[in-house]
């Protein structure tokens, strides 16, 4: 109700894949990789450094849909993965773009470890590709491979852990610092098929019963959201103790009830969690942003429903605005994508919108 | 009129106060404003809170100079300012219309189900009302008719035919009763004291007399048995087989075998002055069944009619005709008020008052399942997934789409990556040139 909300001007042509914020909490600039091949570039903030309707800066064309985009170790750098099997680096104030690794197939995902300076990024031939970007700037280094027994769906990561969401219901985390050391190790052996067998620390299966969309850490490292095709959301904790297990829920969203008593469920396409408040925010397929609070277990809002799918979501560093992306046919691929369907939306959160309102 | 008033009437459901903006429905007119208040007129900043939407929005714009543009907590499609609501006034014609409609059909709908449910008539319909009555009435006679002839036929049949009539196990148990007639005395002269402490146990505990000697139960319980048979035969013949099997073969097993009804039948019926050494003689056991088949009748339906002190005497055997055939045939007994029940089904072709009965409540189960059932299935079938495939997520789809396709040797040529290994690329790239190609 009270949170302005406005529209990005000149958004991607075709539908967007994702939209990161970075994470420095003073920026307040957000990438956008899209499937017309490009990733842009935005800034909330005008040239006078008031926050203003937001402006597309650059786009950094590709040779194929881009997939994934995270920014790296500040907001002058980006991480970019696509339907090319690169694994891209991109200097933002040179427009210089550096293949960092590629894979066999499309890589659908890509996330920065700001920790371990570490780029992670995860391929539909059901590997993950880990780089240390600072080794790459003296040596032809090749990135550490480790085979997964799936296709990866979506990475998250924490400050010392790292989330893999795969097909088949799998999931693995692994321990960076075991990652960071490894792929160290590893990179001095050999120069070619630098593949690593690394036993993730906790191999796990999805607590949803279907295809999971997309998994998100929190923030204060203690645990992950992971969401499904089938409208609902895990909350789960890392400390593998029984009772922080037990602690461990799901619950459905998404779902709206058509007229003839139908119940329409929605794939819940992103999550992103509040840096600050650690509640998280899910869009769905049904264009549906809502807000929740996974420690007490309630909603806190919902936002009105946008005409298209919710592709992605991300805070801002300082968790005062929230990007969504909506693009249609995200899910079924549908052929055409009209003007005007493709948008972000940025929304500028009251000083508590966003957090946790307590137990009641 | 000691009729429970259940649930509100749909009129009292349709005269709630209800929120425009969530549907939520309230006691009164008062609650109402002070929800939307609470939930949809504070303000995000300040939480002041105001009274209408209009008010809000000139709050926002004058105090925190921000444009309001929906309504907080609202449904989806309610979130609109165009339309000032206070209480329930402002509320457009069309969604006051929708509103009554929806909570019409769920008050039928639920309605339905309790119905289906219970069995009951629908609350306050006449026609229906006396039509269930009537057999109700009818049924009180006809019981007691059907359970005179049931019992003359019975007396008449004597062990042998009750037992026939009871169960296919019937052959069974008819050879069993001269063995276990041999067997009881049997046990109360020389197994008896090796079985004592368990027997002995389970005995006079129910009896709540002073301790008396093993022996006299089962000389106490096997004359009760013949002295009783000839005149309410039919629920105690298959009793007097059954107890020497429970407590020859298994002591044990003696103990589902109710103890408390047990002796309470034959005791409470006794002045419980009765010298413990004085087994079978003493009892007046010819007059206690003769109130038995007035007793029959009675729990079926009469409540209180006759004495109270006499009525625990008779429940107790329909306990024990229940417990009995559990032990005997494996399965319970039907669990119908009076035992004549399951005598009629298995002996008669049900008169039509027992299958009426027996109709009413086989009805209203099988609707209670078949109203469940659906809904089950319902559930289940009820959602459509808008995603459905488990195995390719939405992204590779789109990726295979042809405007999307592409094709790594092209690019190879333009911008000469060199070290992409050759083999695997070279396998894939035919593929997708063919795929490439049609759509250029």
């Amino acid at each position: 109700m009270s949170s302005n909300q406005y529209t990005l001007a000149s958004p991607p042509t075709d539908a967007i894949s994702a939209l990161k914020f970075s994470p420095d909490p003073n920026s307040t600039r957000l990438v956008v990789s899209s499937w017309d091949k490009n990733v842009y570039l935005y800034d909330l903030r005008d040239e006078n450094g008031a926050v203003g309707e937001g402006k597309l800066l650059q786009t950094f064309e590709h040779r194929a849909p881009v997939l994934d985009v995270c920014f790296g170790e500040n907001e002058n750098e980006i991480y970019t993965a696509g339907l090319d099997w690169d694994v891209r680096k991109i200097d933002l104030n040179t427009a210089e773009q550096t293949v960092l690794s590629s894979h066999e197939a499309g890589v659908r995902s890509v996330v920065y470890s700001r920790e371990h300076n570490l780029v992670i990024s995860g391929s539909w031939d059901s590997t993950l590709h880990v780089h240390r970007p600072d080794a790459g700037a003296n040596t032809q280094s090749v990135p550490a491979t480790i085979p997964l027994p799936s296709k990866p769906f979506s990475l998250s990561l924490t400050a010392t852990k790292l989330v893999v969401a795969m097909a088949s219901r799998a999931l693995h985390i692994y321990d960076l610092k075991g990652l960071a050391l490894l792929t160290a190790q590893a990179d001095g052996d050999t120069v070619e098929g630098n593949r690593v067998e690394l036993e993730p620390w906790q191999r796990r299966e999805s607590s949803l019963k279907f295809m999971t969309r997309c998994v998100a850490c929190m923030p204060d490292d203690a645990g992950y959201a992971s969401s499904s095709i089938e409208g609902r959301v895990a909350v789960e904790w890392f400390d593998p103790s029984p009772e922080s297990q037990a602690r461990k829920y799901a619950f459905k969203c998404h779902r709206q009830t058509a007229e003839d008593g139908v119940d329409v469920v929605y794939p819940v396409n992103a999550l992103a969690f509040h840096p600050v408040f650690g509640t998280f925010a899910s869009g769905g397929g049904d264009g549906v942003v809502a807000l929740w609070d996974g420690i007490s277990k309630r909603r806190i809002r919902q936002y009105q429903k946008y005409p298209s799918s919710v592709a992605a979501l991300g805070f801002s560093g300082n968790g005062k605005y929230l990007a969504i992306a909506i693009s249609p046919g995200f899910e079924d691929g549908k052929e055409d994508i009209s003007d005007g369907v493709v948008r972000i939306m940025v929304k500028e959160l009251g000083e508590t919108e966003a957090k946790a309102k307590g137990a009641k | 009129m000691g009729k429970k008033r259940r649930g509100p009437t749909l009129d009292e459901l349709l005269a709630r106060p209800w929120c425009y903006y969530c549907e939520r429905d309230f006691d009164d007119l008062k609650i109402l404003t002070l929800h939307q208040k609470a939930k949809h007129f504070k303000c995000e900043r300040c939480h002041r809170k105001l009274n209408t939407a209009g008010g809000l929005s000139v709050h926002m714009s004058q105090v925190h100079k921000e444009q309001l543009t929906e309504i907080e907590n609202a449904l989806p499609n309610r979130s609109g300012l165009d339309v000032e609501i206070f209480g329930m006034e402002g509320v457009p014609e069309d969604v006051l219309q929708a509103h009554n409609q929806r909570v019409a059909t769920q008050y039928h709908q639920s309605e339905a189900e309790r119905q289906a449910v219970t069995g009951n008539p629908p609350a306050g319909s006449g026609g229906s009302g006396p039509a269930h009555k009537k057999p109700k009435l009818e049924d009180l006679s006809d019981i007691k008719a059907r359970l005179a002839a049931h019992r003359a036929k019975r007396a008449e049949g004597a062990t042998g035919g009750s037992s026939r009539e009871m169960t296919p196990i019937g052959t069974g148990q008819s050879t069993s009763t001269p063995t276990n007639s041999n067997a009881q005395p049997a046990a109360s002269i020389s197994p008896a004291p090796q079985q004592q402490p368990p027997v002995a146990q389970t005995y006079p505990q129910p009896y709540g007399a002073p301790p008396i000697p093993a022996a006299s139960p089962y000389s106490l319980a096997s004359p009760v048995y013949p002295a009783l048979s000839p005149a309410a035969v039919s629920p105690y013949a298959p009793p007097s087989a059954g107890t020497p099997v429970a407590y020859a073969a298994a002591p044990p097993g003696a103990v589902p075998y109710p103890p408390p009804g047990y002796p309470s039948h034959v005791y409470p019926a006794q002045p419980t002055t009765i010298p413990p050494g004085s087994p079978s003689g003493s009892y007046p056991l010819p007059t206690v069944p003769t109130p038995d088949p007035n007793n029959q009748v009675r729990p079926g339906s009469l409540p209180a009619l006759s004495g109270l002190p006499q009525r625990p005497s008779f429940a107790a055997p329909a306990l024990n005709m229940q417990q009995m055939q559990q032990m005997h045939m494996g399965h319970p007994a039907p669990s119908s008020t009076s035992p004549e029940h399951a005598n009629g089904d298995a002996t008669q072709a049900p008169s039509h008052v027992a299958s009426s009965v027996d109709e009413l409540i086989s009805s209203a189960a099988k609707e209670a399942a078949a109203s469940e059932k659906p809904t089950k299935k319902e559930k289940s079938k009820n959602i459509r997934m808008v995603y459905s495939d488990e195995n390719i997520s939405p992204e590779e789809k789109m990726a295979k789409l042809p405007r999307y396709a592409f094709s790594r040797k092209a690019f190879q040529q333009e911008t000469a990556l060199g070290e992409v290994p050759g083999s695997i690329v070279v396998g894939t790239i035919r593929d997708q040139d063919t795929v490439v190609d049609p759509a250029q």
